[in-house]
């Protein structure tokens, strides 16, 4: 135990060079897949029938295909047809829009939550479709669906380890670098476990407390 | 041409697919069985089990599957000798047992406490009255969040990948590599081919979910 | 005696429920027990069959005294309707009465089939065999979870409130079957408000109030000439329309 503790004391400062890169990863693909999640529950709740069935194409392809697939699709795949990507760029974009299928299904399911009749309201104070989704619907489905989206938000931070595969030197890949370099696979894969716990943790405490602090009572 | 290729190639591509059908049986066996007994000592044990099998849950959720693989593959294999398959089998299938278990639990905690207690009023004991009383209920109703379970450990499944097991999207790697191209429409293939898995696994779950259904109980929304 | 109930006392947390109750049942006798919501009843029938363990004074049931060893055994010989009815969601009626022969009596599938088909035919459900728990009205579930402990061919069966959860109308199907019991033998310990079913088939009232028994005696005397003021008051309720 204390060989290993001394073992991670020497290693972690080389392996938590890579933290900007695993968190950088993280919050880019959760931006641009809040974004296009957003913009597809949108058009699964209100589109037109083709922009409904487009918006349900995308949503069934990302979530039923293995992400690693997809990623390895773009990184791979792509050049073929002259797009070239380095692979952070890469993985930022494979991870960002598979997760904006999922948060457009937790989207979904909570603007639906939001009683009808709230939709009615603002309608008949005059607000147009647009208005009254984004002004009133919007701000309630948000609240609701922030238990999922601080699911989904954990899981990705631990996707982000498959960048690892198509060579971004993320945390797991520096571990990796070091195995190879000590021999001393177990030690350095148990502390880069011991770090993802970690990180899982305090992510889960934050959302916990954001989503104490939009509380609205009765919500 | 390219269909050409494809048609060669597709023995290996099947043969891939039966890895990752096998891999994915395995996983979810091992975790169905792991599950179940964290998800009753949880519920049914002494305080101490119960903290022992929240750990085990917390640590094999907060670890991503490609470290859990790399960890039982190039950690383990240093203490015991066993191939990439069996890691991939074992750390999947620890992390799948430990979101197994909640899916169990829920269920447990689910079935109205009269039925634990009319069983034990009858004189079973509390072993008897959760294989034959509370374990049936509890099934049922797990299938709904199951499929979920079943579908994203499919998807994990490419994710031995990494430490050389020759699932279907290694299959993949190694037959671009071997006919120098061909990257976008394979891959399309193989990722129809999680899909059609997917999709196959989840209607069969859904029919037997529906086929077991109590009447008074048949749908329980689709949340 | 069948059934002996000595100096039961039990709390929950600080809260003392029972305060010492003690009473005997001969074989064959039928006893109800009537009182206050809140009283403990529920809980000392919980007692009798250690569904709640008591913290101190014994239960004998012919003779054989009730402990954590024997709990299995002892509780084949007494039964437990319950006021929800708790009927096995998952097996239909007739798996519900077979369960416990099948599984605690050593019957063969067959055998203890028979034997449920017999017992819910003494409840007049044998048409409902091969219905599911939710698809049976209150009174008829009610009735199969009679039949259900009828199967385990007890010594003794203990109601709880068996027809408080059914709507009015639906009261009289089980009381009769319960009315029907008594006549034939069966030793019954029964929670109910039911002064009918009471006057009928009793034969001793036990009145409860604040953990205790505060007086017992036949229908006859407990109902025309209640001693003390409290089950007169509680009588003067139920008799005219309280719900308790
Ligand atoms: N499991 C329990 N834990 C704590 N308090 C309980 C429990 N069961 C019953 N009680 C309390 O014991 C008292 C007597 O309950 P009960 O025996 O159900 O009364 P009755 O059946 O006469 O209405 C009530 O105040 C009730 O709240
Ligand atoms: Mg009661």
């Amino acid at each position: 135990m204390s060989a290993w503790l001394d073992f991670a004391m020497e290693h972690l400062p080389y392996v938590l060079e890579g933290l900007p890169t695993t968190l950088g990863l993280w919050i880019s693909a959760m931006a641009i897949g809040a974004v296009l999640g957003l913009a597809l529950a949108w058009a699964r709740i209100y589109g037109n029938r083709p922009i409904y069935a487009i918006a349900t194409v995308y949503v069934e392809i990302f979530r039923g295909t293995p992400m690693l697939v997809q990623m390895l699709f773009i990184y791979l795949g792509l050049p073929e047809i002259g797009i070239t990507f380095d692979p952070l760029t890469a993985a930022i974009i494979a991870i960002g829009l598979n997760t904006a299928a999922y948060q457009a299904e937790y989207l979904r399911g909570a603007v639906r939550s939001v009683p009808a009749g709230q939709m009615t309201a603002a309608r008949a104070l005059g607000m147009g479709k647009f208005q009254a989704f984004t002004t009133i619907i919007l701000p309630q489905a948000l609240r609701r669906v922030i238990p999922q989206w601080s699911n989904e938000a954990i899981l990705e931070l631990k996707y982000t380890s498959i960048a690892y595969a198509i060579g971004v030197t993320e945390i797991t890949a520096r571990a990796e670098k070091i195995g190879y370099e000590t021999f001393q696979f177990f030690e350095v894969f148990l502390l880069i476990a011991a770090i993802y716990v970690v990180m899982t943790s305090v992510v889960a405490q934050l959302l916990q407390l954001l989503e104490k602090k939009v509380a609205v009572p009765g919500l | 041409m390219i269909f050409e290729t494809l048609i060669s190639q597709m023995p290996y591509l099947a043969h891939g697919l039966a890895v990752a059908i096998g891999l994915l049986v395995c996983l979810l066996s091992l975790g169905l069985v792991l599950g179940l007994i964290l998800a009753i000592l949880e519920v049914y044990g002494h305080w101490s089990l119960r903290l022992a099998c929240v750990a085990f849950e917390r640590v094999f959720r907060g670890i991503p599957a490609i470290v859990l693989l790399l960890l039982f593959y190039y950690g383990v294999t240093d203490y015991i000798d066993m191939g990439s398959f069996t890691a991939a089998v074992l750390a999947l299938g620890l992390r799948s047992a430990a979101y197994q278990s909640q899916i169990f639990r829920g269920a447990f905690l689910s079935v109205p406490i009269g039925q634990m207690m009319a069983a034990r009023a009858m004189g079973m004991n509390k072993l008897q009255a959760i294989r034959d009383i509370v374990l049936p209920q509890a099934l049922r109703m797990s299938i709904g969040p199951w499929t979920n379970e079943f579908s994203s450990e499919l998807k994990a499944t490419s994710l031995a990948y990494v430490i050389g097991v020759v699932e279907l999207t290694r299959q993949a790697k190694y037959i671009i590599s071997n006919t120098q191209g061909n990257i976008l429409i394979v891959f399309g293939v193989v990722a129809l081919m999680y899909f059609v898995v997917n999709r196959a696994g989840n209607w069969a779950l859904y029919r037997l979910e529906n086929r077991l259904a109590l009447p008074g109980f048949e749908h329980r929304g689709d949340a | 005696m069948l059934l002996r109930v000595e100096n039961i006392h039990k709390s929950y947390g600080a809260v003392e429920i029972l305060k010492g109750v003690s009473f005997e049942m001969a074989p064959g006798q039928s006893k109800v027990i009537m009182g206050p919501s809140g009283t403990g009843k529920s809980t000392l029938l919980r007692c009798v069959n250690h569904l709640s363990p008591p913290d101190q004074g014994r239960i004998f049931v012919e003779g054989e005294e009730l402990t954590a060893k024997n709990l299995n055994t002892m509780r084949q010989k007494v039964a437990f309707v319950f006021q929800d009815f708790n009927l096995f969601t998952h097996l239909r009626t007739v798996e519900n009465v077979a369960i416990g022969p099948r599984k605690l009596r050593g019957f063969s599938k067959s055998a203890a089939l028979d034997l449920a088909y017999k017992e819910l035919d003494r409840v007049g459900l044998s048409d409902r065999a091969d219905a599911y728990p939710a698809e049976l009205s209150g009174g008829q579930q009610q009735r199969a979870s009679i039949a259900r402990a009828l199967a385990m061919e007890p010594k003794l069966i203990l109601f709880d409130e068996p027809t408080s959860a059914l709507d009015p109308e639906l009261t009289g199907e089980v009381v009769s079957v319960m009315n029907k019991l008594a006549s034939e033998g069966m030793t019954m310990l029964v929670v109910s408000h039911e002064i009918g079913f009471a006057r009928k088939a009793a034969d001793e009232v036990i009145f409860m109030e604040g953990g205790k028994i505060i007086e017992q005696g036949p229908p006859s005397q407990l109902f025309e000439a209640p001693q003390q003021d409290r089950t007169r008051a509680f009588l003067n309720v139920i008799e005219h329309g309280g719900d308790a």
